[in-house]
């Protein structure tokens, strides 16, 4: 009986409206969501190729919404513990929107996490990872570890697949439990463990340099230069990568940060240093 | 993005000083993300006091430099003499709307001093041949837009030629430092009534 | 997607092309040659659309050839071989129906004794580089190179750089591309060299 008198009443014969709170009802149920706001869906059938329309540069030129993309960043295992390098660019179509980036989120004195594809998406979700590790720690009296952290990660963004969020990010760690981790994580819901990831549009150009010159072996100081070697080939190369690099260290004990570094002074020392770039006069 | 006017990325400037003018253009070429080359120079002479800058697609760029070389040597048989900056403008007018329904993706610059007066002469292009006389500098390529701005914010009437190099050269770089597809370094001419200099200005290379 | 590499030394231009020859979902050979003798000291190697690629070559080669033919067995000049390439493509992208072929010439200047490397694409964007590739095989190998090239490198060195590119493609390009064959454009002419 009830469901026959829904059917009638006038709000259920709005599909539209009727396709929002669905969209509205499936996700507030998730518990970890609940101390995000409510994120507004459009009031559209396909929130996917709405978005697409109006963000989205390569199917669309004239798309008036430019999203922040374009990055390289990478991080990788060895000896030592974990390096975390990324560059420092935000652009929107050609317009290079930013240089100073930052794209290493300090989840915790434990934790980093890397940011590529929406500028948006991954700082906001990043930080709210960040609040959700707390939680963690609140409710569990000991740290989270990098599997749970990356796969608290990995869930919420698979709730919101094919709506358009566009995240490739690394959460890296170092716990009792796992020693140092790597895990990426994307939007379409990938979760990989590993000891070598570089994501964004430059990746190829890091890994071109990181594949040729990595060994388990290498030495702290050794591993900090491959990784800000290997960001610069990319910034070099690929147009959408630039600005500085960061570099992180993780080892037992946390993260420490090994400062950010201009490409425009960067590339001329490493030049003239390893008398590579040849092609490059001045 | 498959806009031909922003494949391989490219800009270019022009500015008029005290009688002189100057007319600089960056070095990238690429394809869309790729560099590719950090050598591609979009500014070429004809006659000794007379450039063109051609930014756009890359393949064009060729394609006209090699037309109006053909056509700026004709002319010089023809009349025994180089050809003027304005007679020169109209060529390249000419040329470009004879492809009006099909046309090269360039957007054409012209800077230059008059052969006998030394009259500074500086002009721009759509891609199809309308002409944009200026009388203080003109942009074009992928950091158009940067370019103005600069340009707005720089420019002032009359510089002496070392001030107009300084003017040009901090415009085109630091406009070119907001543009992903341009860079890779940077060329600059001035141009004097007796002398022509080329500096080539380091850049940053990302 | 093919592999085209190219290398330019100080004393001759090294040029890979992956065997493989893929169509669809399935790899119909694996020793295929993506190269033409254009004459005694200019290869081409391509890579692009199905059909267009070898007509293409070929019809380029046999220009070529008639040229010296004509002329008294004179021999095309690198530059020559790539702008005469160049113009081609050039004039054919305005056409109904244009040849889709991105190319390397690498050549070696008798005259001048000097190697060169052209990197030419579908639209006929033309530029001299001292290394160069095609297709997502630039994505990977173009830092590499950009770290490692010297000037004065020669034959050996470039082979030895070129395995280390090969070394990263086979890593991390998602399909197997059956190796390359290698050739080496130097004073004496054009030559197939093993990798070992």
């Amino acid at each position: 009986m009830n469901t026959i008198s829904q059917r009638f009443t006038h709000a259920n014969t709005n599909d539209v409206a009727n396709e929002i709170n669905t969209v509205h009802d499936s996700l507030s149920h998730k518990q970890t969501l609940e101390l995000a706001p409510s994120i507004s869906v459009p009031p559209i059938s396909q929130p996917t190729d709405f978005l697409r329309a109006h963000t989205d540069d390569a199917s669309n030129p004239d798309c008036k919404i430019k999203i922040a993309h374009g990055t390289t960043t990478l991080a990788f295992r060895f000896q030592g513990g974990i390096i975390v390098a990324v560059d420092s660019r935000a652009t929107a179509g050609n317009w290079i929107a930013s240089q100073t980036v930052n794209k290493v989120i300090r989840i915790n004195p434990f934790l980093l996490g890397t940011m590529a594809g929406g500028a948006a998406d991954c700082q906001y979700w990043e930080t709210w990872l960040g609040t959700q590790c707390r939680l963690h720690e609140l409710r569990e009296k000991e740290r989270i570890s990098v599997a749970a952290a990356s796969k608290i990660l990995s869930n919420l963004v698979y709730e919101y697949k094919g709506m358009g969020l566009s995240m490739g990010t690394m959460v890296c760690g170092h716990t009792k439990k796992e020693g140092p981790a790597i895990y990426y994580v994307d939007s379409d819901g990938t979760r990989l463990k590993g000891d070598l990831f570089c994501v964004g549009s430059g990746q190829t150009f890091a890994y071109g340099v990181l594949d040729s010159e990595y060994k388990w072996d290498l030495t702290v100081e050794e591993a900090l230069y491959l990784g800000k070697r290997s960001i610069l080939a990319a910034t070099h190369r690929d147009a959408y990568s630039g600005g500085s690099i960061n570099l992180y260290h993780i080892n037992e004990q946390g993260w420490t940060y090994h400062g950010n570094h201009n490409v425009g002074d960067v590339f001329w020392d490493i030049r003239d240093q390893e008398q590579s770039f040849v092609n490059v006069d001045g | 993005m498959s806009d031909p006017f922003s494949i391989n990325g490219g800009s270019a400037v022009a500015m008029v000083g005290k009688d002189c003018i100057a007319i600089a253009s960056d070095l990238r070429l690429g394809n869309q993300s790729l560099g590719v080359s950090n050598n591609f120079e979009k500014i070429f002479g004809f006659g000794d006091k007379c450039f063109l800058g051609l930014t756009g697609l890359a393949t064009d760029v060729l394609t006209l430099k090699e037309t109006f070389r053909f056509k700026t040597n004709l002319y010089k048989l023809r009349e025994e003499r180089s050809i003027e900056p304005e007679t020169l403008a109209n060529l390249v007018s000419s040329t470009l709307y004879e492809r009006r329904f099909g046309p090269y993706f360039v957007s054409p610059i012209v800077a230059g001093l008059g052969h006998k007066d030394n009259k500074p002469f500086i002009c721009g292009f759509d891609s199809i041949g309308c002409i944009d006389f200026a009388k203080d500098f003109i942009v074009s390529g992928t950091a158009s837009d940067q370019l103005y701005g600069m340009c707005e914010s720089l420019y002032e009437p009359d510089l002496e030629p070392e001030q107009l190099f300084e003017t040009i050269s901090q415009a085109l770089l630091n406009a070119v430092d907001r543009d992903a597809l341009s860079g890779w370094g940077a060329v600059v001419y001035i141009v004097t009534k007796d002398k022509v200099v080329k500096r080539v200005l380091k850049t940053r290379q990302d | 997607m093919d592999i085209i590499l190219g290398i330019r030394v100080q004393d001759a231009t090294i040029i890979a092309t992956s065997k493989a020859a893929t169509r669809g979902i399935s790899i119909l050979k694996d020793t295929d040659d993506k190269t033409r003798e254009l004459n005694a000291h200019n290869l081409i190697a391509y890579t692009g659309e199905a059909g267009d690629t070898v007509q293409f070559a070929e019809y380029v080669q046999a220009n070529i050839q008639l040229y010296s033919m004509r002329e008294n067995d004179i021999e095309l000049s690198p530059l020559a071989t790539a702008s005469f390439v160049r113009n081609q493509l050039a004039t054919s992208i305005r056409s109904r129906k244009p040849y889709q072929v991105n190319c390397l010439i690498a050549g070696y200047d008798t005259k001048k004794d000097q190697p060169t490397l052209n990197w030419i694409d579908y639209l006929g964007t033309q530029v001299e580089l001292p290394y160069g590739a095609h297709g997502y095989a630039g994505f990977y190998t173009t830092s590499l190179l950009d770290k490692h090239y010297r000037k004065d490198m020669v034959v050996d060195d470039g082979l030895k750089l070129l395995k280390l590119c090969l070394k990263e493609l086979e890593t991390r390009m998602p399909i197997d591309f059956k190796g390359v064959y290698v050739k080496v454009v130097d004073k004496d002419g054009i030559r197939s060299v093993e990798l070992d």
